[in-house]
């Protein structure tokens, strides 16, 4: 994220909610792994590790509703369409292709996962393209 | 979109990051607009007019005057 004002407050909120993720990810497994729940609590259980991450887009959020330079912000939205893209083209494909019986069975968080990577090598390819077309200063 | 910003940042004699503090922006804005890869939105490009103490016109080129020359 840029050092703007608004790219300080995303840092000092995700890394809270990446390190609640940890925290919880762990946690939750020890805990299923010593008591073995069933029903209703395996299920709260299960969504523990899903709250932080949802927390993460919270956080996500908060940045580009709070990111006062707009071509900074612009940049980033359209960093974060490519991730959209990959993750939609991705996930459809991968869901024929177990459909048939081609492909193993993967769990549906990793959409999230595939977004992030989308998103960051745009943002990679972005940086790029800026730095070679040169400063101009 | 073409435009003189370059030009008007160099007779005063600015750098993109002083003209950047000027218009509460990222150097990278400023560098993305002289280079014409992105077009500010009006409450910027009025902002840059009125810094520069000019009209819009005078600093970003028309694109469908810009065509017909």
């Amino acid at each position: 994220m840029p050092s703007t004002p608004a790219g300080r407050r995303y840092l000092k909120r995700f890394v809270p909610t990446m390190t609640a993720y940890v925290v919880a990810l762990f946690a939750s497994n020890r805990i299923a792994e010593a008591w073995q729940p069933e029903g209703v609590a395996l299920v709260a259980l299960s969504f523990v590790p899903a709250l932080p991450i949802i927390g993460v887009i919270v956080v996500i959020g908060l940045y580009l509703a709070e990111e006062k330079d707009e071509y900074l912000r612009q940049r980033i939205v359209v960093s974060m369409l490519v991730g959209l893209g990959l993750m939609l083209s991705v996930t459809t494909a991968w869901g024929f292709l177990e459909e048939s019986g081609v492909a193993p069975h993967v769990p549906a968080y990793f959409a999230f996962i595939l977004w992030c990577a989308g998103w960051g090598a745009a943002q990679c390819v972005l940086a790029l393209r800026e730095r070679m077309q040169g400063s101009g200063a | 979109m073409k435009n003189a910003l370059r030009a008007l940042r160099a007779e005063r004699g600015w750098s993109q990051q002083d003209l950047a503090e000027r218009l509460e922006v990222s150097r990278q804005s400023v560098n993305a607009i002289e280079t014409g890869r992105y077009d500010p939105s009006l409450p910027l490009a009025f902002k840059i007019a009125d810094l520069f103490g000019l009209t819009i016109e005078a600093i970003f080129t028309n694109p469908a005057k810009e065509a017909d020359q």
